[in-house]
């Protein structure tokens, strides 16, 4: 008895290899669908924060103009220069490794499975939207020199450098982690509560 | 949030179950709450130690010239004649300077805090640790010695090779590496009754 429990207790939750092998084949649709829907999705983020730049100024100074598939390049009317070049592909590329986590999870029905990478996309817009508003503030507060140390505080520099340090680097990269555990709690944490 | 943590409708009749609403989420996904909350603590935690200047300098630094230095050598092994001078590695073809995001780090962080923040014994925890964090660097040097060599010659392909495949790659490495951890390796599972096999 104690040693069927044993077993039992020793046997995976979760088909991690399955899972695995299932991540990677839908890696290529994912990334394929990435790559069609960038151009568009990118002109969408730079439009939406551009108008939040503009209303959280008084007066409204900020333009973001696209260059090219992937980056936008923000420019003051009060600054002589453009303040900075932002590739916006590099906020949301995650989504490849989201998509293909929220789809390859095994046991679970496909449109479940759609529905809830449905509800991450949706998540993941405002993140994206917050990710590109900190980068540019960055690039206000920090990379202009004797105009940014004369507009920002040094608090406010730290707050906009490290705000856009932490969605650029840990955060955008552990987005896709924190949603599929959000999403999919049952697969790899114990279940049920130990009061239970 | 999934159907399998879904209480049968006889069970709102408990005690447990006339708790209010933010209680009873509580009692279902303390678990979950928990293993987020303390994920992104350490999280931001380490990055924003990483980026003071102090720990730059004297830790990532040093370090990140070491990720050169192995990646030089082992590029220097394939035949690429390559120099060092710091984190830059350079032949008469190419040149890359290997900076933060690009030594590992990131990765080493995310899955650090993922380990310590599942629900574990310390002893698979520092196992999971140690493992996961020469696997993380071995990836890595693969990761920099083939951008290297995409530099070299491919080098149209550099710029989405670098962020896009490579970045995705080294994360989802230390992520898939983490599941496989916690799967197989790390908590106590709730037995289902024993039924012998």
């Amino acid at each position: 008895m104690k040693r069927a429990r044993e077993r039992a207790a020793r046997q995976p939750r979760f088909e991690a290899g399955r899972f695995l092998r299932r991540a990677l084949l839908w890696l290529l649709p994912v990334a394929g669908v990435w790559l069609l829907v960038t151009p568009f999705y990118n002109r969408f983020l730079i439009a939406g924060v551009e108008n939040l730049l503009r209303m959280s100024e008084r007066p409204s100074v900020s333009r973001l103009s696209v260059e090219g598939t992937h980056h936008t390049i923000a420019t003051r009317t009060d600054l002589d220069r453009p303040a900075g070049k932002v590739r916006v592909s590099d906020i949301h590329f995650p989504l490849l490794m989201l998509a293909a986590f929220f789809l390859a999870v095994p046991g679970v029905a496909l449109q479940e499975r759609f529905a809830k990478l449905g509800w991450a996309l949706l998540a993941s817009v405002f993140f994206h939207l917050l990710s590109l508003f900190f980068w540019v503030k960055f690039l206000y507060a920090t990379q202009q020199g004797a105009w940014s140390a004369a507009n920002f505080s040094p608090l406010a520099q730290n707050f906009w450098g490290l705000g856009k340090h932490l969605l650029d680097l840990p955060f955008k990269f552990a987005w896709p982690l924190v949603l599929w555990v959000a999403f999919f709690p049952h697969l790899l944490l114990p279940q049920g509560n130990p009061e239970d | 949030m999934s159907k399998a943590r879904k209480k049968p409708a006889s069970a709102s009749a408990s005690p447990r179950h006339r708790r209010g609403p933010s209680a009873r989420v509580w009692h279902v996904y303390r678990q979950e709450i928990l293993f987020l909350g303390i994920f992104l603590l350490i999280l931001g935690g380490g990055f924003t130690l990483l980026s003071v200047n102090a720990v730059n300098d004297q830790v990532v630094e040093p370090f990140t010239a070491a990720v050169a230095k192995v990646s030089g050598t082992v590029l220097d092994l394939i035949g690429q004649d390559v120099s060092m001078q710091g984190t830059l590695i350079r032949n008469t073809h190419f040149a890359v300077n290997i900076r933060n995001g690009c030594n590992g780090v990131e990765t080493m962080i995310i899955f650090l805090a993922a380990v310590l923040a599942f629900p574990a014994p310390w002893r698979a925890r520092l196992a999971g640790i140690a493992i996961g964090m020469v696997a993380i660097q071995l990836v890595n040097l693969v990761r920099v010695v083939a951008l290297f060599l995409t530099g070299v010659y491919f080098p149209a392909f550099f710029d989405s090779s670098h962020t896009v495949v490579w970045q995705t790659l080294v994360i989802l490495f230390g992520v898939v590496l983490w599941i496989f951890w916690a799967n197989r390796f790390a908590a106590p599972r709730t037995a289902p009754a024993a039924t012998p096999r």
